[in-house]
């Protein structure tokens, strides 16, 4: 019994410090504010500027530790909001980390549990929005309501290729085993196209420029955080961040292999550089394309790409 | 005068009371106030002028309204200008015509006092609307004495 | 001084609010942000929600229906929160202070921290007028 209360205790101290440093809280954070640096810092390069130093993240935070909080009048939901999408970014996080770090661990189901643990983001958002009492936070909340709405679809079958190609195994772990053993699942036309699709997905998640009609800075002054300041905006800003670097090692995880933590350096070198591609490639799409409009962009998720995961799940079925 | 425009010519150069070929492309024709809506008429839908702006000045003797129509194609500006009376100031509003003439009518009634007939709602656009009744900024008998204050500022006591 | 308000100097985000000017210091605002200057390498950025503001660029000579909203939004900007007043109207009205209009300048209404006078400032005069904004933040000679 004792024996068994140890144990239990120990698992359960490795869980939190997990949660709270590594792979959890503290990593996604610190990778999640290296990642929104580079992804300034390329974006003021493709304009031929010179763009922040590396430290403007931690400044920023900082910063709006400092200011004061305004809220509207029933202050709870409005300030609670944002931790929501905090933790759910954040367990996804821990959750791909922990697949990542024991991948032979038996977690059946953990790739449900981080797509719906992604949806905590958007609806925290949608919340605070609609807490904000301001009608152009309402408007940010319908268009990213819509948005969710637009790219769940293709997410899911995008989940699906993945799952098929692991075997129709569910577990994160079980996926990267089975790339590391028979080949990355983008190298076969389902992965390809799936891995497109998450490319896709990824982008309008992050809310990034062509899919970031419910913050639209010039259009809606702010949309969804409009009414934000201090603290909580800086809690938003570092889900943003965060999310930044948890969905670029989602899709690595699931569609590039991962990172293998058994080649040694060479494997971990490997894998910060999937991530890094990704997120380059979300930054290269910011800064080349226009803001579409919500109704363009639910035609967009729900025909080409829709169609796009469909054909992939069946190609991926019938094994190609 | 460029070939579309010699329509207009033909209808309403015997009824002008002035009429200018200032230079190739400028045309200034000074009609009755009665004929504005007619003469309007016809070089928006017929001639396919565009409506530019208006604009009005108090010539201390009486107050002068200025219509600047462009017909696009040739390059020609052709000017109306209509003569009121200084003391009751009316003519007939192009919004009948043209949506486009309803803002800057508001600014001349409420810089000038001109009142123009027909106008679905002619309220402050530039001034504030507490501004004082009568008071019309741009005429020449205005005395800026008589204004009341503006909003008030942030006093001895600072704000931070 | 704090650390966040020193992080504050390092990372301004910026709220551009036109209080009826003629846009010619608006337009070399903007100026400021493309490469030539690039204010972004100092962590400055435009933001849309006077909520997330940090410094207010005040622009135009205020007429009297800005001048409600130009206190409004003050008000409305979480503190610390620095007002820059940008050109010669916003300073002090130049050759509009007497007009029927007018009811600035913006030091009548709201406190401001620079003034950087100019029709329009070149963006080097804005720059350095930041410059020295920054430093009197920090407590150093400008």
């Amino acid at each position: 019994m004792a024996g068994a209360a140890q144990t239990a205790a120990v698992s359960g101290m490795r869980l939190a410090l997990e949660l709270i440093l590594f792979p959890g809280f503290a990593f996604c954070a610190l990778a999640g504010m290296v990642l929104s640096w580079l992804d300034r810092k390329v974006t003021a390069r493709v304009q031929w500027r010179v763009g922040p130093p590396l430290l403007q993240p931690v400044y920023d935070l900082v910063k709006l530790l400092g200011k004061e909080t305004i809220v509207p009048r029933d202050a709870f939901v409005f300030l609670a909001a944002p931790l929501i999408g905090l933790a759910g970014v954040t367990l996804v996080g821990l959750l791909v980390g922990q697949a990542t770090l024991r991948p032979d661990l038996q977690t059946w189901g953990d790739l449900i549990a981080v797509a719906y643990l992604l949806t905590m983001l958007p609806l925290g958002t949608i919340i605070g929005a609609a807490a904000s009492r301001n009608p152009l936070a309402s408007l940010g909340a319908s268009r990213e309501m819509k948005l969710v709405l637009a790219y769940e679809l293709p997410f899911i079958l995008a989940l699906a290729v993945a799952v098929i190609k692991a075997d129709y195994a569910l577990s994160l772990g079980e996926i990267l085993k089975v790339q590391w053993r028979d080949g990355i699942a983008a190298s076969s036309l389902s992965g390809t196209l799936a891995l497109l699709i998450a490319v896709l997905v990824t982008q309008a998640k992050l809310g990034l420029v062509p899919f970031d009609m419910a913050e639209a800075e010039t259009e809606i002054m702010g949309g969804t955080t409009i009414e934000y300041s201090g603290a909580p905006l800086a809690v938003i800003k570092l889900t943003k961040m965060m999310l930044l670097f948890v969905m670029p090692a989602l899709v690595a995880t699931l569609f590039l292999g991962g990172l293998r933590l058994d080649a040694g350096a060479y494997g971990v070198g490997m894998g910060a550089l999937k991530v890094l591609a990704l997120a380059v490639v979300a930054t290269l799409i910011r800064n080349t394309n226009p803001r579409v409009r919500i109704d363009q962009a639910l035609r967009f998720f729900w025909g080409p790409v829709a169609v796009l995961g469909f054909v992939a799940v069946v190609c991926a079925t019938l094994g190609y | 005068m460029s070939m579309p425009l010699t329509g207009f010519a033909d209808r309403f150069k015997t009824r002008a009371l002035a009429w200018e070929e200032k230079r190739a492309r400028r045309l200034y024709v000074e009609i009755r106030p009665s004929d504005l809506l007619e003469t309007a008429n016809y070089l928006y839908k017929d001639c396919g002028c565009r409506f530019v702006i208006a604009t009005a000045t108090d010539i201390v003797t009486a107050i002068t309204v200025l219509y600047h129509f462009a017909h696009d194609a040739s390059g020609v500006m052709v000017n109306i200008r209509v003569t009121l009376d200084r003391d009751k100031p009316a003519v007939e509003s192009l919004t009948q015509l043209f949506v486009g003439a309803e803002w800057i009518e508001r600014e001349m009634w409420e810089l000038l006092g001109i009142t123009f007939i027909h106008h679905p709602g002619l309220k402050h656009l530039l001034l504030p609307d507490d501004w004082p009744n009568g008071v019309h900024p741009l005429r020449q008998d205005f005395r800026q004495d008589e204004l009341p204050p503006p909003c008030p500022g942030r006093g001895a006591e600072e704000n931070r | 001084m704090g650390i966040t308000l020193n992080a504050l100097t390092r990372s301004l985000s910026v709220f551009h609010l036109a209080a009826s000017p003629c846009n010619n210091c608006d337009i070399e605002i903007l100026d400021c942000l493309t490469p030539k200057y690039d204010l972004e390498r100092f962590g400055i950025q435009l933001i849309g929600s006077i909520r997330h503001a940090d410094a207010l660029l005040v622009t135009g000579s205020v007429n009297r229906k800005a001048a409600e909203r130009l206190k409004l939004l003050y008000e409305q900007a979480p503190k610390p929160c620095v007002v820059i007043a940008i050109g010669g109207c916003a300073c002090s009205g130049i050759m509009f202070r007497d007009n029927y209009n007018f009811a600035g300048p913006v030091d009548r209404l709201v406190p401001v921290d620079i003034y950087i006078p100019g029709c329009p400032p070149k963006p080097e005069a804005m720059i350095a007028g930041v410059a020295k904004l920054i430093a009197k933040v920090r407590g150093e000679k400008a």
